[in-house]
């Protein structure tokens, strides 16, 4: 029986006797999560776990994967909050992969978005539950009762229970149909600086990893890709790899022709994962490359610089811009470009997949345990819910580990064997064979009247999308792609933008950010562009470009956005800025992405080829804070990321394979170039949204307009000091 | 009679091909995974632990190089996670995934062994092999400070 056949009183029932404690499956209406436009079937019923146990003891269930963004603990004490527990009390548990606890599959800094309100409702639902049933011990109303921090208090008498003691007599209390959530004054833990429930394992090494799984009967397995998308294996010599001490077996993987499948392999199976990785140098293989083996990208990115110079694809219009351009006192046009990008997370690609004959059970790192049992249960033919998948802390993600292929693969070799089986990719193949950020040139061309004013605007994108994952044959972004272009907060009244040719000839994936990152950029860095030919200074031309837009839909985004440049100007002392010593400057950018408003004004001192950043001061508005710690931190590993891709990382193609192999030509940014990062958070009432990728987008932008602040020098390339490989 | 290595105080005898780094005899053979493995090629330093005190990238140190030697991990390098180091990690909410953690803080604590108050750019060069792709480096060298502040009192 689902538990969506079961009423929500019953269901209540039914696990508070299984468990001696109370079980609060909170079920909410689907409505409200397709409102937000996540779910489409409005008849879904979302469950939000607490269990409370009889001696008081609290478990709450992330249902949200957890990667570093601290989402296990920012959800569970939204519940907390509500439900007036302790949190010294409260035990967080990663929820295994399973529709009862909602969407799951976390990435497009959505998770606070959608579940901020669901979580908070599933604390107050157990609250009211909890004074409802001291109500009934102490034979008195509801109303005479108020808890506080895992006790339930009468007011007429000023006796007190605790959680423990009200559990299973809560556990038969009605559920109220709509609880009442709290005031903002009266939050202990949201809004706050709650340290992260799980830092206490981290520092003595206990916290565990997809990749630190084990079971008994475990086998190892390394593996190696085809290096070109698309190709196939023409032969494998396994006997050299076979004759080692310790390998078992030698496993071809066929390429899983579906979104999130395997691109086809050899993996060696092994009695320890160094063993695994040293027999798979030792096969012998010849590989088909198939189309896409002459795929080079110095060449591809020339292809779209060419593709985004001349007319392309239209994709929106707004005006006319042909007139616009016509009437220009000034014209000025600019071509920006970025390489792909591997989200080289710390822990690379691992699982653990044991198929046997009745059941198929999988440990892995993931950002989306759901597209585990798609395609796991497609390739086995079986059903979605028949795989349990147990969610594992992921030692990074940065949208790498939304994509199941390495846990398809370990499935492949678990029915092969009939072992448990941990397939860790090497740093080598995990760098070599991912999916990529997309490549990308863009050209913008832009008309300004007598007075500076911008009259109109033409940007063009070219930049192989996500949707060609899902549809190889796409030759060019959609119009719904380039949304971001069209519905920037720039008021632009002639306007058009158009979609160059960029077939994929790799497989593209979200990165932390996406779109985002190179859209941000060219936006931000075009109009410090045009500032500095309108003679005007950056901010205030920029705040022009904002009050121009007169669409009345975005009159509330337009003014968030000004107020943080302004923050961010004033914070890092722009407005002195002609008083810096010779070489510095100040860049300032904002951008609008997944919901969230990110500005970053970023201090710099430039000699010659070298540049530091100094400083950076970084503004933030997602509405209603969760928490001001894990925001200030996600605001500081944006700052770290943005600048790898602005300065130094880009995955390098030829003859249809990645160069980049590891971390010495692949250089991510280190310690020594980490600037001073504050963070200024906005006290705001609206409703939240997620921190993961906003703060990505502004850095670049606000970096190369500081470093022509400073020089004179403009950077329009990503990675402006590539590392030749 | 075997070969062994003292491992966090404990002798385990050296039963696997001594080729193999140390990192696969610690997370494979005894189930010690606190040690990450991060690229195998001793650049990111996830895989840090100390030999006899001194930080070590244990992916790319073979078993054979460490017969009688003593091998300290994350989950030895104080008996109740209380070296100043962790304190201070925790103190400043450091980790982000806490992958690279332990490497961080074990790389930070032979750096203290040897130098108890660095300076900010002995900091950077000490922790330069030490990649965080979370972008935790502000807090990491705040800890460090903050830590070798702590040492420094004790004695």
């Amino acid at each position: 029986m689902s538990i969506s056949t079961l009423s929500r009183r019953n269901f209540l029932k039914t696990a508070g006797v299984a468990t001696g404690g109370l079980v609060l499956s909170v079920a909410l209406p689907g409505n409200a999560l397709a409102e937000k436009g996540i779910m489409k079937d409005a008849n879904t019923t979302l469950n939000a776990f607490i269990h409370l146990d009889d001696n008081g003891d609290t478990t709450i269930y992330c249902g949200r994967c957890e990667m570093g963004q601290g989402i296990s603990t920012a959800l569970p004490s939204a519940v907390a909050d509500e439900m007036e527990a302790d949190w010294q009390r409260v035990t967080v548990k990663q929820a295994d992969g399973d529709e009862k606890f909602g969407p799951q599959a976390t990435g497009g800094s959505a998770s606070i978005r959608v579940m901020f309100q669901p979580m908070r409702e599933a604390g107050a639902t157990a609250k009211a539950m909890l004074i409802a049933a001291a109500a009934k011990v102490w034979k008195t109303s509801a109303e005479n009762c108020y808890a506080e921090k895992h006790f339930v208090f009468n007011k007429i008498n000023q006796q007190k229970l605790g959680y423990g003691e009200l559990a299973s007599i809560a556990a038969n209390m009605p559920i109220p149909e709509k609880p009442i959530l709290k005031k903002k004054k009266d939050f202990n833990y949201i809004g706050t600086d709650l340290p992260r429930h799980d830092q206490g394992e981290v520092v003595v090494g206990k916290r565990v990893y997809g990749v630190d799984t084990k079971v008994p009967g475990l086998k190892y397995a390394a593996i190696i890709h085809c290096p070109v998308l698309g190709g196939s294996l023409k032969s494998v010599d396994k006997a050299d790899a076979l004759n080692m001490k310790g390998v078992s077996n030698v496993v071809v993987i066929p390429r899983f022709d579906i979104p999130f499948g395997s691109i086809g392999g050899v993996a060696v199976v092994a009695d320890n994962s160094w063993t695994a990785q040293q027999a798979v140098k030792k096969l012998k293989i010849e590989w088909n490359l198939g189309d896409n083996a002459s795929y080079d990208t110095q060449a591809y990115k020339k292809q779209l610089v060419a593709n985004v110079e001349k007319p392309a694809t239209l994709a929106a219009e707004r005006g006319n811009i042909e007139s616009a351009f016509n009437a220009a006192k000034h014209k000025v046009s600019a071509t920006y470009t970025g390489g792909h990008l591997s989200h080289a997370p710390m822990e690379p690609n691992a699982s653990v997949v044991w198929v046997q004959k009745n059941s198929c059970e999988v440990w892995a790192s993931t950002q989306s345990p759901a597209d585990i049992q798609k395609v796991l249960g497609q390739y086995l033919k079986r059903e979605p819910k028949d795989i349990v998948v147990h969610v594992a802390m992921a030692g990074g993600a940065f949208g790498r580990k939304f994509k199941c292929d390495y846990v398809h693969e370990a499935a492949v070799i678990s029915q092969e064997t009939g072992a448990p089986i941990q397939l860790i990719w090497s740093r080598e193949e995990d760098m070599r064979t991912g999916y990529y950020h997309s490549i990308n040139a863009q050209h913008i061309e832009a008309s300004m009247d007598e007075n500076g004013k911008v009259t109109g605007w033409l940007h063009r994108a070219a930049f192989p999308s996500i949707g060609t994952l899902f549809n190889p044959s796409l030759v060019r972004s959609s119009a719904q792609t380039l949304g971001d272009i069209t519905n920037h907060l720039f008021g632009i009244e002639n306007f058009r933008a158009e979609s160059g040719d960029a077939k994929a000839h790799t497989r593209i994936g979200w990165y932390r950010a996406v779109y985002a990152i190179f859209y941000g950029f060219a936006f931000s860095t075009f109009a410090d562009e045009l500032a500095h030919k309108a003679k005007k200074d950056s901010l205030t031309f920029v705040t022009q470009l904002f009050d121009n837009n007169k669409n009345k839909d975005q009159q509330e985004q337009v003014q968030r956005a000004k107020k943080l440049l302004a923050t961010v100007a004033k914070k890092s002392a722009w407005h002195q800025r002609a008083k810096l010593p010779k070489g510095q400057g100040i860049g300032l950018a904002v951008h609008y992405s997944f919901q969230s408003f990110v500005a970053m004004a970023v201090h710099v001192e430039v000699n010659g080829d070298d540049i530091k950043v100094l400083h950076v001061d970084c503004a933030i508005d997602c509405g209603q804070i969760l928490n001001t710690d894990g925001a200030t931190a996600q605001m500081e590993g944006a700052v770290v990321m943005g600048m790898s891709l602005a300065l130094s990382t880009e995955i390098t193609f030829r003859e249809g394979a990645v160069v980049n192999s590891n971390f010495h030509n692949y250089p991510v940014m280190r310690i020594s170039d980490m600037p001073n990062v504050r963070v200024h958070i906005t006290d705001s009432d609206e409703s939240p949204t997620g921190l993961g990728e906003p703060g990505v987008a502004p850095f670049a932008p606000a970096l190369s307009n500081a470093v022509f602040a400073a020089s004179g020098k403009r950077y329009r390339d990503l990675p402006f000091k590539p590392m030749a490989v | 009679m075997k070969q062994s290595m003292m491992i966090n105080g404990k002798e385990h005898k050296i039963d696997v091909d001594g080729d193999m780094p140390l990192l696969w005899f610690l997370r494979d053979r005894l189930e010690f995974t606190g040690t990450k493995f991060g690229c195998g090629s001793g650049l990111c330093g996830a895989c840090t632990v100390h030999v006899n005190g001194q930080a070590v990238r244990s992916c790319v140190t073979s078993v054979s190089n460490l017969v009688d030697k003593e091998i300290t991990t994350i989950e030895g390098l104080s008996e109740h996670g209380d070296h100043p180091l962790q304190k201070a990690w925790l103190n400043n909410n450091v980790p982000q995934c806490g992958y690279c953690q332990a490497g961080q803080i074990m790389n930070a604590a032979s750096l203290l062994a040897v130098n108890a108050s660095p300076s900010e750019d002995e900091i950077d060069t000490a922790m330069q092999g030490n990649i965080c792709r979370c972008g935790t480096y502000q807090r990491i060298k705040k800890a460090i400070v903050e830590a070798a502040d702590t040492l420094s009192k004790e004695v």
